[in-house]
């Protein structure tokens, strides 16, 4: 850790890492509330907002001074709401010119609940308004506001459509630039800006241009208040209604980190989940549109020779293949978790036959974009690989006619290149279990359902070597079905069974393969992941 | 004696020779003409007087000639300059200020059509005492008569060595280039300056880093005023002491002041600092009629009531006592047929407008100001409209970005306190001034 130093804030000494931004000591180590409506931790500091004001004590005696901009430094005294009535009242101050132009609609307002403006009024407004009809505000979702660019773009106003993903209503806009900063900075794409002057200005795409990155949808997230939203999101749900679990990116080898959201029996939206080492605070829009998968196309049930039957005979049919295969291909898969891997070679080495385990991936690989994506679309690569597993699918093709079963988990090898996919064919039982009715679901003689990324528990390790969890969301489109770990378990049935009770055997079953992990457990892993340590610490090592 | 437009100034006044520092063309013929002008001295020192100079000589020279800024803010100039790190391996850069942008300024433009070679030349000293390879002048974009003479004179200057490689055989090199704003008053602050400088929208950059430091390309630049620098020359050739026979001692040398409003000769004089605001309007050609109040510095500086005006002396140590400025030097004294409240709505509407909109109070409460003031105006004001104005006013005073803000509030502040009864007047013509606000809850169809 960083070497301390010394600041005092309202009389008390605090200990905070040198030369962080002040906002940041303030809140994490005073724990001083301190709001900030531009100021946001992943984007460059703009200073505009100017609520998070601040005394800090100078040449000349205590001068205002904002957080977000002010770095700490050794012997800095601070003042803030706790000590200063000067600092309440110009926090006030700004509060009642926020609120002055912004409507007060929060009933029918898509960000109610999750609004930053709505929360530091709670915080540090309170006023009541003093303005009147005479006096009127600038209402830029009036009719007034609207005209029609020189492109013939519609611009100003109520519900704007500023592309593919995104709807701005202006009149809620507080002009604090994080997007415009987001699409600049981090996205390299400026697509957004403010235009005008003084309470007239205005956010806005450039004349004929559409706002269309595709890590646009961000710009929903750090909007603090309702001014972006989101087209798939936009008065779906109340905030306050949705529940939560914490994930990663099943699409993408980073694993971005993630929130899953859900309400009534259905997953409404996924938000990403601040991991400084990993993706900020962005994900991709392909990312965050998985969502909708999982509820769409799934293999709820079983299939035999194409045909719909329940999962019950689909697992007998799969037994019973299992116990007469005489040379079983089994193939992993790093679109799942390490634990369903295991539970996978643990299945290769109780069955009765001959058996074999195959990795890797047909899918082609791609460049990082350098915010939230590695471009490896297997996202357990990584794991895979640190189970033993080889990179061999190409051989499995060129031996196929050597084996009488073939099993596939989570993994649709006909969807990545059917023309290799085809010399599988040949092997006469081909189980497949997948979450969704895809291409191999579509070869398979036997299909079984299970549950999708969303729906399990388990951990993944990413591109940089991160173990990362993912956890079960309630939400399932079927209760009878089961993490692939679980229905392999079954399956081993077939020959000397093993069960686990849950994860935390598969995961104990990962540790005794892989010794670098001897010292991690889901809790020492935790919501932000652990690196995997190179080699287990030697004795001496102290620390 | 030759009365030009815009200077009317006669050359004696009360017996006494005026100070001619500045305004040594403005009555010459043509004067804006190198060969004119260099008939009149100019660019006398450039050759030994300059070069023969190291550059901490001529940055102690101008420290000890008491000049300060005419922008505005009035900062001591040497010491600005002395700011400017050494050795960085950055180019500095050196900006001249020609946005010209209060209202009731108009000096830096007759500079630069009258004399445009006299800026030239403190900017070759100024350039040379920083160690400038390449100077900019930020000319507010309305006025192309100003850009034009500038360029013409740039021209004849190269044509005649003193700009461009190897001015005068000195070695010393340096390039100028007029860089044409779009007309915003916030273009005139020295960081939205920079920002429009390079091709940015004008708005005013987070400080630290400071320009000294940081400025232009992310370089150290140092920025000043037309008429500071065009007061350089001068200095070098009489030195600090020729300098400070004018003003006085806090204030020393002279200033363009531009008078509009209630005087019978509006202009651009040249006078030395610490001269009454009363002889001056006398200089002026008398004021019109009974005075009430005077603006002393430009639209932002905190207007004085007539006592405060007939106490007041034009330098920097004078208007502070009063709590007001001396600004850009634009004084504008209105006399008592003026309808107080709509001069100061002209100005919040000034305000309002101008905002560059990055700083929640600055944006939203200029533009709240201006609208509770046309309220006002209109015959719709209440009591206690005053005491908001004014409270909305401290709100946006010192919590802002850049100087904009206090600039914006100083007047609004000052006018409501020093001639509250205009304002109560115009409260009382609505009928229903005294009844109370009604609670938002109570008004029918409030919600929204
Ligand atoms: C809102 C605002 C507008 C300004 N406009 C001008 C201007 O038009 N011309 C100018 O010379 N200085 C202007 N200034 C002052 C400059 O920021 C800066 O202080 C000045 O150019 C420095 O030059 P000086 O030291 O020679 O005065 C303005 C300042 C503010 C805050
Ligand atoms: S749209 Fe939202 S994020 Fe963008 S400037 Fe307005 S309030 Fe800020
Ligand atoms: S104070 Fe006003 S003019 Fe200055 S930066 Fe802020 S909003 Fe812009």
């Amino acid at each position: 850790m960083a070497d301390l130093i010394t600041i005092n804030v309202d009389g008390k000494d605090v200990q905070v890492p040198a030369k962080i931004q002040l906002i940041e000591a303030l809140r994490t180590y005073a724990r001083t509330e301190t709001p900030a409506f531009c100021y946001h931790q992943d984007l460059k500091v703009a200073g505009n907002c100017r609520i998070c004001l601040v005394e800090v004590d100078g040449p000349r005696g205590f001068a205002l001074a904002i957080s977000c901009h002010m770095q700490t430094a050794p012997g800095m005294k601070v003042r803030t709401q706790v000590s200063s009535e000067k600092i309440v009242k110009l926090r006030k101050g700004v509060m009642e010119f926020l609120l002055v132009n912004h409507p007060l609609d929060c009933p029918i307002c898509d960000k109610a609940g999750e609004c930053t403006l709505q929360e530091h009024y709670m915080g540090q407004g309170r006023h009541e308004s003093r303005l009147d009809d005479a006096t009127g505000k600038q209402y830029k979702g009036g009719a007034d506001y609207r005209f029609i660019d020189a492109k013939g773009q519609d611009r100003g106003g109520k519900m704007i459509d500023l592309g593919p993903t995104i709807v701005l209503d202006q009149e809620r806009c507080i002009i604090c630039t994080r997007c415009v900063r987001f699409m600049d900075d981090v996205a390299k794409s400026p697509q957004l800006d403010i235009a005008g002057r003084g309470d007239h200005a205005y956010i806005t795409t450039f004349p004929g241009e559409p706002l269309d990155h595709a890590y646009d949808l961000n710009t929903t997230d750090i909007c603090p208040v309702g001014a972006l939203t989101a087209k798939h999101f936009r008065f779906q749900q109340r905030a306050w209604l949705l529940k939560s679990v914490e994930s990663i990116d099943p699409s993408d080898a980073l694993g971005a980190n993630l929130v899953i959201e859900y309400n009534n029996g259905r997953v409404w939206r996924l938000m990403p989940r601040r991991n400084p080492e990993v993706n900020k605070s962005w994900i991709a829009n392909s990312t965050r549109m998985l969502y909708q998968d999982l509820a769409r196309n799934r293999l709820t049930d079983g299939k035999l020779n194409g045909a719909d039957t329940t999962l019950a005979s689909a697992l007998a049919s799969a037994l019973a293949a299992l116990k007469a295969g005489k040379r079983v291909a089994l193939v992993a898969s790093g679109h799942l978790t390490s634990e369903d891997n295991a539970a996978l070679l643990a299945l290769c080495a109780s069955l009765p036959g001959q058996s074999e385990v195959f990795g890797g991936s047909w899918l082609p690989v791609g460049k990082s974009d350098g915010i939230a994506r590695s471009g490896d679309p297997v996202a357990n690569r990584k794991g895979v690989a640190l189970l033993g597993i080889p990179d061999n699918l190409d051989a499995l093709a060129g031996r196929a006619k050597e084996f009488d079963v073939l099993v596939v988990v989570g993994h649709d090898l006909w969807g990545a290149a059917a023309a290799k996919a085809a010399a599988l064919e040949s092997i006469p039982t081909r189980i497949v279990l997948s979450s969704w009715v895809d291409a191999s679901v579509a070869k398979a003689t036997i299909a079984i359902g299970i549950r999708a990324w969303a729906e399990v528990r388990g951990s993944m390790v990413n591109i940089n070597g991160r173990v990362q969890l993912l956890q079960a969301c309630p939400v399932v489109p079927n209760a009878e079905l089961e993490p692939a770990w679980k229905v392999l378990a079954q399956l081993s049935a077939a020959g000397k069974p093993f069960s686990w009770s849950s994860e935390i055997d598969g995961w104990k079953a990962i540790q005794a393969r892989v010794p670098q992990l001897a010292s991690l457990s889901y809790r020492s892993i935790g919501p932000s992941g652990a690196i995997i340590p190179l080699a287990p610490l030697p004795a001496a090592a102290g620390v | 004696m030759t009365t030009l437009h815009g200077f009317p100034q006669p050359a004696q006044w009360k017996g006494k020779d005026l100070p001619r520092i500045l305004s040594r063309l403005f009555q010459v013929d043509d004067g804006h003409r190198l060969e004119v002008a260099k008939r009149h001295g100019a660019y006398h020192t450039i050759g030994s007087t300059l070069f023969d100079k190291s550059q901490f000589e001529l940055i102690e020279l101008v420290k000890d000639s008491g000049l300060r800024g005419r922008g505005g803010a009035g900062f001591p100039t040497g010491m600005k300059w002395s700011f400017v790190p050494r050795g960085t391996g950055k180019p500095v850069y050196l900006v001249i200020n020609a946005d010209e942008g209060e209202p009731g300024t108009f000096k830096d433009r007759l500079c630069m059509s009258r004399d445009p070679h006299l800026l030239l030349e403190g900017m070759i000293i100024t350039g040379f005492a920083l160690g400038v390879r390449t100077a900019y002048i930020y000319v507010r974009g309305e006025m192309l008569p100003q850009i034009g003479r500038l360029n013409d004179a740039i021209q004849e200057a190269y044509a005649a060595g003193l700009l461009g490689e190897n001015i005068q055989g000195s070695g010393y090199s340096l390039d100028i280039f007029v860089h044409r704003g779009a007309g915003a008053y916030i273009c005139g602050e020295e960081t939205g300056l920079i920002n429009s400088l390079e091709g940015f929208k004008g708005q005013p950059r987070l400080k630290p880093p400071f320009p000294a430091v940081s400025g232009a390309f992310a370089a150290p630049t140092v920025v000043n005023n037309v008429e500071t620098i065009m007061a350089v020359p001068y200095i070098l050739q009489h030195g600090a002491k020729g300098y400070r026979q004018w003003g006085t001692d806090k204030s020393p040398g002279s200033k363009l002041f531009s008078v509009a409003g209630d005087v019978n000769a509006p202009g651009v004089y040249e006078v030395p600092l610490g001269m009454p605001y009363m002889e001056f309007f006398e200089l002026a050609g008398g004021l019109k009629g009974e005075l009430l109040g005077c603006i002393p510095g430009g639209s932002s500086a905190p207007v004085l009531n007539a006592e405060e005006t007939r106490k007041a002396t034009m330098d920097y140590e004078s208007l502070a006592s009063l709590k007001s400025m001396l600004g850009s030097g634009a004084v504008t004294p209105f006399n008592s047929a003026t309808d107080v409240p709509r001069y100061l709505q002209t100005i919040a509407r000034f305000y309002a407008h101008e905002s560059c909109g990055q700083c929640t109070p600055c944006r939203e409460g200029t533009g709240y100001v201006d609208r509770v003031l046309d309220k006002v105006v209109d015959g719709h004001g209440r009591n206690g409209d005053l005491e908001l104005i004014k409270d909305l006013a401290d709100s946006y005073e010192w919590t802002t970005i850049c100087a904009f803000a206090p600039g914006a509030a100083w007047p609004i502040q000052s006018f409501i306190t020093k001639f509250r009864t205009h304002f109560q007047a115009y409260i009382e013509k609505n009928p229903e001034h005294a009844k109370p606000r009604e609670l938002e809850l109570e008004r029918a169809g409030a919600f929204w």
